[in-house]
This record gives C-alpha cells, structure tokens and sequence, in this order.
C-alpha cells in the first residue's frame, strides 16, 4: 500500500499508545479497541486540518477518553474500581504519565509478548501482531490473509478474550519464559514474512506489502533487543530472502528458479545490510536456526551466479542446521547442496534416504529435486517422470507450470541443456 | 441478501491452466496472467462497490478426498472425479441488493470465450431459521 506521511506516523506511534494505556488502565481488550478509534479519527482528520504538535500525546488523550467511556458503560465494574480505590492510599491514586518517553520502548516489546502468548493459536497471535503492533486494521488483515473481514473479526476477539482469560499482566516476562516467548515473536514475524513471500502468482500485491511489514517489525525488536543474536538472523534472513523477489517472477508472474534469476535485479542495498547483520551477529555465541539460514542465504546472495556459488560452505552450514533439529526440509536441501558441491549421485542416494519420510509424502519439493538431478544426470525418462509426479503433487499453480515446462523440454528429442538448477 | 456463484471446472481444465497439454493446447503464460488480471479485477470492483464477501479457488479435483463412515470409522478415497465431468472449481459469495443484480455480477464470471460455459447463482440461507419457512 502506498504509505502516506500521517499513515506512516500512525503505524509507528499505535503500539507506542497502545503500550501506554495498557500499562495505565489494563484492559488490553478494550485499550485495543480504544486505540483503533483513536487512529482512525486521526488518519480521518490529521491529512485534513494537520498533524497536532505532540501526535502521541494527542493519540493518547483521545483513546484514554474512547477507554474511560467504554469501561463505564459496566457499571458493576465501575463499583468495584471505587471499592478498590478506597483501599488505595492517596499517593498512589496517580499513575504515572501515560506518555512517559523512557518506556515506550519496553512498552512496544511487551505488547508484542503480549500478543505473541503461547494460549493462541498461530492465527491469532499474527492477527493481533499486526493490528495491535503493526497498527494495520481489521479489514486489512483480513485482506491480507484472504479471508472475510467478520471472521478476522472473531478471531482477533477471540484471541483477546484469551488474552484476558490469562489474567497476564502488562509486564515483561522474566527468566526462562523471555526466552520462550522471544521464541514465539519471532517465529510469528517468520510467519508474517513466509506468508508474503510464499505466493508467487495472482493477486499478490498485499502479499507483498506482509514481507514489508514483517521486516519493518523485525527492525523495530531489533532496535529494542539490540544484542540479541537471533533477532539479528531473523531479520538478516528476510532482508536476504526479500532481496531476490525482484527477479523470483518472469513478466506473467511465471516462477524463476534462483539458478535462472536475474542476479542484477537482485536489491543490492538490502543484500549489504543482511551481510553486515549476520557477520555480526554470527562472532556473539550461541549459533540459531535464523543465523544459519540467514548465513546460507547470504552466501547465495553473494554468488555471481549458481555455478561459482560456495556449495561446500551452504552444505556445512546446513549441517549445523540438521543438528539442531529433526526436519525433513533441511534434509532436502542438504542433500541438494551436497549434490551441487560433489555431485548428483551423491545427492540422489541421499535424496532417496527420505523418500519414506512420511512427512515429505505429499511434498512436491522432494520429486521436484530429484527430478532436477536426474536431469543433470541425463536420465530424461526418469527426471521426466519426476517432474510430472512433483507437478501433480502440487497444489500451487505457478509450480505446477514451472514442473510441467520442464517436464515438457525433456519430452522433445534433442538434448537439453542443463544445468541443474533448483526452484529458489 | 447473500449469493453464492458457483464456477465449475473438470480436471482437463486445470491440467491446461497448469501447462499441461492434453487435447487442448496448454495456456501460455501470457494468457494465465490475462485470466489472473481479469480475475483480480473484477473481484477489486466488487470489493470497492462493497458487495464482495468472499471468493475462493479451489485446487484441482485430483487433490479431492472424499470421505465416507463405514461401520463407524472413516474410509478415505482419493478424487472420485472423472477426467471429464465438471466439478466445483471455486465460488464467488456477494451480497447485493437483487437477485438481479447478482445475476448481473455472475454474468461477468462465464467465460465469453468458451461456448456453453455457465455458472450458477443460488441465495445463501442466513441461519437454520431459513430453513423453517
């Protein structure tokens, strides 16, 4: 979406507001709602009469009037708050400002905690992300994810119903469970990012708007954890990922494998900034999933071209990777890698290790990558083959043209060239 | 009131769509995204006239599973679709003012190209209280 100055502003003042007034009153819930009419009343009248002097002061003031009028319409509770106001002594009747600068950025990172609780599905832990964080609305994140605007609607419900169901309280997590749930941001931001990056064809321009705003949260915990080694990777990651997409697409959006791609198309500013980010963050110790794959990334990156790639460094790499988890994926690329840094064969006996992995059955990247070395092989019957059963397999239409074309080029009788190319 | 269309399509015609040539020739590349575009369009100028609830594809019928409950437990068979008999291909849910005028919206949805092609337009019941009369 083209971002406006004001809609700019808002997006990155609304978990800031939000924070605020979670941390004064609670009610996460109706904060939440609050927070939203406050943004829309100003994305309505900002561009109109202008942008107030102190935006976020302005912002919190609305929504604190928009909260106090929602919480009295429960009376009961409105009782209970005199009740335990009475029991308060006086000097703690004022909360301190709710615009206090040094805390917003604690506030906005425990928000995200917030949001990203282990009580919610996936589903409602992106959902509230992006509007609570990322300050997009509803009608947005339905779009985004495809689906109608009232089931968005319940779901991020839903998911602040479970929110206050928990009793959580607006503070950061402490000891083992920052970790945990660190883990779980930073998984939901990789969510966000694969979800945009996934769709090759289509209607995919909100697709493509996730990827941005992925990465522009990934920034924002990365400025708020600057230490952290694996919020580094991350966003290292999607910088070096996202910096292929200009050449991922021919001119019909039809998929062009990374062996195929453009290089020079590739966004040279944002493959320097991933490359400066995992160097740094690779010499801090403890080595994660998102550090290696943001290292293996970067070595793709930096190749000229697929052949003069540094396959024995991506093999190494994901080994360490297959070390620190159990997944069937990464055993596929290995074998990949393997087969690019000492050949097919060795790549096909490895590749055939996983034909009885349940988990790959219906995958067609496991028939795609045979068939890809078969081919470089020169056995065209069955790389053929191959093709057309990782073609049947699939279920996204861009990859199922891709596999079909080439199955098609080994059914015409001179042969092709090859060059062992594998979907990036 | 809402209104579902209805598109079918048989598994030859995602095998086309899919670049895969069977007794017609595959569709180029060019005319996939021609297809996408229109597509993409007319779904964005029922969502800006508000009258867009939902529009789905679905995946080939080779993918289907159909499911059935023998003596209690559930049997699994794959797609149980002939190559050549239409199936549901995907759906467009409106609401609007008519059955007119949704009649009009499913119109823009039958492909001028393909003598015979249709689609079919049914009112979606809003509750089980629909159903009582």
């Amino acid at each position: 979406m083209p971002e406006t100055p004001v809609e700019d502003l808002l997006r990155s003042l609304a978990p800031q507001v939000l924070g605020a007034l979670v941390r004064r009153f609670g009610h996460f819930d109706t904060a939440e709602d609050a927070v939203q009419e406050a943004l829309i009343a100003a994305a309505d009248g900002w561009p109109r009469d202008g942008v107030p002097e102190n935006p976020r002061g302005w912002l919190i003031t609305v929504a604190s009037r928009r909260l106090t009028d929602l919480l009295r319409r429960d009376q009961a509770r409105i009782r209970r708050e005199d009740t335990v106001a009475r029991w308060t002594p006086p000097e703690r009747w004022l909360a301190p400002p709710a615009d206090r600068p040094p805390e917003d950025a604690d506030d906005t990172l425990i928000l995200l905690f917030l949001c990203c609780h282990p009580a919610l599905t996936p589903a409602s832990q992106i959902a509230l992300t992006l509007r609570a964080v990322g300050g997009l609305s509803t009608a947005e994140v339905a779009r985004a994810f495809l689906v109608p605007e009232a089931t968005m609607t319940r779901r991020i419900s839903r998911g602040k119903q479970r929110i206050r169901d928990s009793g959580l309280r607006f503070a950061p997590p402490i000891g083992a469970e920052r970790a945990d749930r660190l883990a779980a941001v930073l998984h939901v931001l990789y969510l966000i990012f694969t979800e945009g990056y996934a769709r090759t064809a289509g209607p995919g321009l909100l697709r493509a708007d996730l990827t941005a705003e992925a990465i522009r949260l990934a920034r924002l915990v990365h400025r708020l954890l600057p230490d952290d080694p694996e919020v580094l990777g991350l966003l290292a990651l999607m910088l070096l990922t996202d910096a292929r997409a200009p050449a991922r697409t021919g001119p019909h959006g039809e998929l062009v494998p990374m062996a195929e791609q453009d290089r020079s198309r590739w966004r040279a500013d944002q493959i320097a900034e991933g490359v400066a980010l995992i160097t740094e963050a690779l010499p801090r110790g403890v080595v994660g999933p998102y550090q290696l794959q943001a290292a293996i990334a970067a070595v793709h990156d930096e190749a000229p071209n697929a052949a003069a790639t540094d396959w024995a460094q991506i093999t190494a790499l994901y080994e360490v990777l297959l070390g620190l988890a159990d997944n069937p994926v990464v055993a596929l690329n290995h074998a990949v890698a393997v087969a690019m840094s000492t050949g097919a064969r060795a790549g096909l006996a490895l590749l055939a290790g996983l034909a009885g992995d349940a988990r790959l059955a219906d995958d067609p990247r496991l028939p795609a990558a045979r068939a890809h070395l078969w081919e470089s092989e020169g056995d065209r019957v069955a790389a053929r083959e191959a093709y057309r059963l990782a073609a049947a397999l699939s279920t996204n239409l861009a990859q199922q043209r891709y596999l079909n074309a080439r199955a098609d080029r080994l059914a015409d009788d001179p042969p092709a060239e090859t060059d062992g190319g594998v979907p990036g | 009131m809402k209104y579902m269309i209805l598109l079918y399509g048989s598994q030859r015609d995602y095998d086309v769509l899919a670049g895969r040539a069977s007794d017609r020739p595959a569709m180029s590349a060019e005319q996939v995204a021609a297809m996408h575009k229109h597509m993409e369009t007319f779904h964005q100028t029922l969502a800006e006239s508000g009258e867009l609830v939902d529009a789905r594809g679905l995946s080939e019928p080779v993918h289907a599973r159909r499911v059935q409950v023998r003596d209690g437990a559930p049997v699994v068979t794959d797609g149980p679709y002939p190559e050549t008999q239409e199936v549901l291909a995907g759906y467009t849910v409106v609401e609007c003012a008519s059955f007119d005028r949704a009649t009009e919206i499913a119109a823009g949805l039958v492909d001028p190209g393909t003598p015979g092609a249709y689609v079919d337009v049914r009112p979606v019941l809003d509750g089980v209280e629909d159903l009582g009369g």
